[in-house]
């Protein structure tokens, strides 16, 4: 009997149905951001907000019992949707979010563009979007952590501490705000991390990048504010519009006397704008000059 | 620079990384010549290699060159040159600009720079893509880059870790070729590689390395010779494989031979090679059997190497 | 004529600076006060009466956004970058078996980044003073306030380059680091009162700058902005100098220190 020895040969079978290319590159993102050593605790540091808050949905529903502790407090206890864009508008929910990007993202593309590694993952049968898709999806399943699970809780523990649906009856359409926001801001943050990921093969300087756009746009906001007190200038800080954003998604005043909706529109074209670059960004072959 | 001032000394070197041991108990002297490092992959050549050229300090033990300790003695690389085995350039210079920014930090002249520079491109025959930049050279290109910036200030010693990694057959000949026009004057030359024949086409004074430790050094037939414990093995071709088995079954210092005769093969192994081969000759002298050919299969590095790893 | 060891290594980097596209990048950042001057020159131009003097805004914007986070988020991402960028490149080895010393490479490296640092910081500053002083610039006072404000940066580069170029050389997450310190400590310290304001170095730097003492300077229109005098109770000029440099000195000292003994290992 011949032996014959081989090595690579090519598939002449069918490939399985129902391929998602995507979910193998997000599993394999997050179990890496997961392995590193500040990640665990700088993201269950984040949930610390979304404690604090649930802790409130159980202490309005017993104010007499902490009467003596929370003299004045209780006004702040009314559980509506203002309680809820206080957590889901907050600068510390904002700022962790973006560390969580710092320690999980800035390197998601940069590495792979230094490390060559793109042609690798097109050499198999892959999509342009099954990679971005992989990508967004690792991030965003953190994200989702710290906006969506927390407020499928909040409402959770609203419902059986308040032992009836009246809160639903009196705000229906909170959970959709809470889904909507959630996916809404989770979409921006990851799009804008891979975005500033791919202009580098450096993770160090995507995540300068990640952190300095940030808040470079909150400072021309404060010195341009600070001068000319217009609340227009709201619109050129990535923080503001967050909060006037989440301000529209759950049906309350935004802080700033400028419509809420120019923030969205906003957040929505940087969005865009990713999708735009790592359209361009993101291919199989090193084009060198 | 004189004969002692080449010589690469490493006395009792071992090296751990936390727990793992990466080198132990490594007693070598390298002197003028080329010398191969061989070994396979997580052997420690690379450690050994980055404790002669002070990138690593030893954990315990002595290295040194021209008798100085190596680790924080940067006057020593006036007259050693490096070739890493990473694929690392400032991939936003030129060939030639990066050649130069090195030879200035070896302390030339801007005239003498230049004139370095240009001669290094053109012994690694890189002078016509001097200009362009790194990041736009082929495989070969890098890695005679590599070797460029090792001979570029003309040490005396000069070591090469992994030289012919990632070339093709033809770059390959290039670049041994350039390390043997290199090895003249008395130069010392250590190349490191796990591909035994490379290393046998450069030279046959090689240090084999496993696990960390040193297996053997010296001259690759010496070393042959020296393992005892293995035969020898002799494979003759004839057109009576029957006939020359008779002839030498008797004989007390062969120990076992075997033949097929579909090849006209008659292998031997024995323990004394030159009395078998005295033995040959005589028949070969003779009309019958005839000998038409004879080698020794496992006279070469890998077959010292299986040996003494135990294989 | 042989160059020295220092020089070559401060030529060859300040190429490799010139050249980067991430340098090109933070460069275009940099220019951000001077499209900011441009900004406000044009609305002062465009709404005539509109109290905004040059000075002020100068001081507390400009001054304000440069020292409190520019020249912060620049000095972390080149200084930390001189040692992590051979170590993740590779390229440590080249320079390590050359016949310079560590601490050579390192104060080369270290001087060529400082240098295309102070480039841009302070042309971004003269810019920027220039533009909002434009109709000003007779006013002897005015030179003498950009003077010590270009001082100040200049320190404020020197100092903080210094010591991420430190931490660079031991923190495999200096950037981390860096953070932390920039947007923990040094924001969120300086505003304590008394002193342990002292154990910053953003204290001795708002130190040298003229003018800018508790609760003076700046105009109604920028009193969100006193957020930079808030509560600082300045050391005195000579001592603010002392301090900084001997802070510097201790940081690079330091930093070859660690550089020449620590053994860096590639990702394999």
């Amino acid at each position: 009997m011949a032996i014959a020895e081989r090595g690579y040969t090519h598939w002449t079978g069918t490939l399985g149905t129902g391929r998602r290319p995507w979910r193998v590159i997000a599993g394999q993102a997050v179990r890496l951001a997961w392995k590193r050593k500040f990640f665990k605790p700088i993201f269950f540091f984040s949930l610390l907000p979304a404690l604090v808050f649930s802790a409130g949905i159980y202490v309005s529903e017993r104010i007499q019992d902490f009467q003596e502790m929370l003299k004045g407090a209780d006004k702040f206890l009314k559980i509506n949707p203002e309680y809820f864009q206080a957590y889901y508008g907050s600068n510390f929910l904002f700022f962790m979010m973006l560390i969580i990007m710092v320690g999980s993202g800035a390197g998601l593309i940069a590495d792979d563009l230094r490390h060559n590694a793109l042609p690798l993952y097109f050499s198999r049968p892959l999509r342009k979007r099954d990679y971005i898709g992989g990508k967004f999806a690792a991030l965003a399943f953190f994200l989702l952590l710290l906006t969506l699970a927390p407020g499928i809780l909040f409402l959770f523990l609203k419902l059986i501490f308040s032992g009836s649906f009246a809160f639903l009856a009196d705000y229906p359409w909170l959970p959709f705000s809470f889904i909507g926001w959630s996916v809404f801001l989770s979409s921006f943050f990851s799009l804008y991390t891979l975005l500033l990921s791919s202009l580098g093969r450096n993770r160090r300087f995507a995540s300068i990048l990640i952190l300095g756009a940030y808040f470079v746009s909150d400072v021309v906001f404060a010195i341009l504010f600070g001068i000319f007190r217009d609340p227009a200038f709201t619109l050129f800080s990535l923080q503001m519009n967050m909060r006037q954003a989440s301000a529209v998604f759950l049906g309350v005043k935004p802080p700033q006397h400028v419509s809420g909706f120019y923030s969205i529109l906003i957040l929505a074209a940087i969005m865009a704008v990713a999708l735009l670059v790592l359209r361009k960004k993101i291919r199989g072959t090193e084009v060198i000059r | 620079m004189n004969a002692g001032g080449r010589i690469l000394r490493a006395d009792k070197l071992g090296k751990w990384y936390g727990n793992v041991l990466g080198l132990s108990d490594v007693s070598i002297e390298i002197g003028p010549g080329i010398a191969g490092l061989l070994g396979p992959n997580g052997a420690g050549k690379s450690t050994f290699m980055k404790l002669i050229t002070g990138q690593l300090r030893p954990s315990i033990g002595t290295v040194t060159i021209a008798g100085q300790a190596v680790w924080n003695n940067p006057g020593l690389f006036r007259n050693i040159g490096f070739c890493p085995e990473q694929d690392a350039f400032y991939e936003e210079t030129t060939g030639r600009e990066f050649l130069s920014g090195l030879l200035s930090l070896s302390g030339f002249s801007t005239a003498e720079v230049k004139e370095r520079a240009a001669r290094a491109l053109e012994f690694v025959e890189l002078a016509a893509d001097a200009d362009r930049l790194i990041r736009g050279y082929s495989r070969g290109m890098r890695q005679r880059l590599k070797i460029a910036q090792a001979v570029a200030h003309e040490p005396e010693i000069l070591i090469l870790d992994e030289p012919l990694n990632g070339l093709d057959p033809l770059s390959k000949r290039k670049v041994i070729r350039l390390i043997k026009e290199y090895r003249t004057e008395g130069r010392t030359v250590l190349v490191s590689s796990h591909v035994l024949p490379e290393i046998e086409a450069l030279t046959k004074s090689i240090v084999l390395v496993h696990q960390g430790k040193i297996l053997a050094q010296g001259d690759i037939h010496y070393i042959r010779d020296l393992i005892d414990a293995h035969p020898h093995v002799v494979a003759v071709k004839t057109d009576d494989v029957r006939a020359l088995a008779a002839i030498f079954v008797g004989q007390p210092d062969v120990l076992s031979l075997r033949f097929d005769e579909s090849e006209g093969l008659v292998v031997f192994e024995t323990r004394n090679r030159d009395r078998l081969f005295e033995r040959l000759m005589k028949v070969a002298s003779g009309d019958r059997p005839a000998v038409e050919e004879i080698t020794s299969p496992d006279d070469n590095l890998q077959s010292v190497f299986d040996y003494l790893i135990g294989k | 004529m042989k160059l020295s060891p220092f020089l070559s290594v401060f030529r060859f980097s300040a190429r490799l600076v010139r050249r980067s596209r991430r340098a090109r990048l933070l460069a275009a950042v940099s220019l951000l006060p001077v499209v900011l001057a441009i900004a406000l020159q044009i609305t002062r131009a465009a709404v005539p009466g509109r109290p905004l003097e040059g000075l002020d805004v100068f001081s507390n914007v400009v001054m304000g956004f440069s020292l409190q986070f520019l020249v912060l988020l620049l000095s972390l991402f080149f200084g930390t970058s001189i040692v992590a960028d051979e170590v993740d490149n590779k390229t440590l080895t080249y320079p390590a078996t050359r016949p310079v010393s560590r601490a050579t490479f390192i104060l080369g490296k270290y001087a060529a980044a400082v240098s295309f640092l102070l480039v841009l910081v302070l042309a971004s500053t003269i810019l920027s003073f220039l533009i909002l002083m434009i109709d000003r610039l007779s006013y002897g006072t005015a030179w003498a306030f950009l003077g010590r404000s270009l001082a100040a940066l200049s320190f404020a580069t020197v100092c903080y380059t210094a010591l991420f170029t430190m931490a660079g050389t031991f923190l495999r997450k200096s950037i981390l680091f860096g953070l932390v310190f920039c947007f923990g400590w040094e924001n969120v310290v300086q505003y304590f009162p008394g002193t342990t304001q002292k154990f910053t170095i953003m204290h001795y730097l708002k130190s040298l700058l003229p003018g800018l003492q508790a609760g003076a300077g700046g105009t109604d229109n920028a009193g969100m902005l006193k957020f930079l005098l808030f509560r600082h109770e300045p050391t005195s000029v000579p001592v603010a100098v002392l301090t900084l440099v001997i802070l510097t000195a201790a940081f690079l000292a330091l930093a070859c220190f660690l550089f020449s003994r620590k053994e860096y290992l590639f990702d394999e």
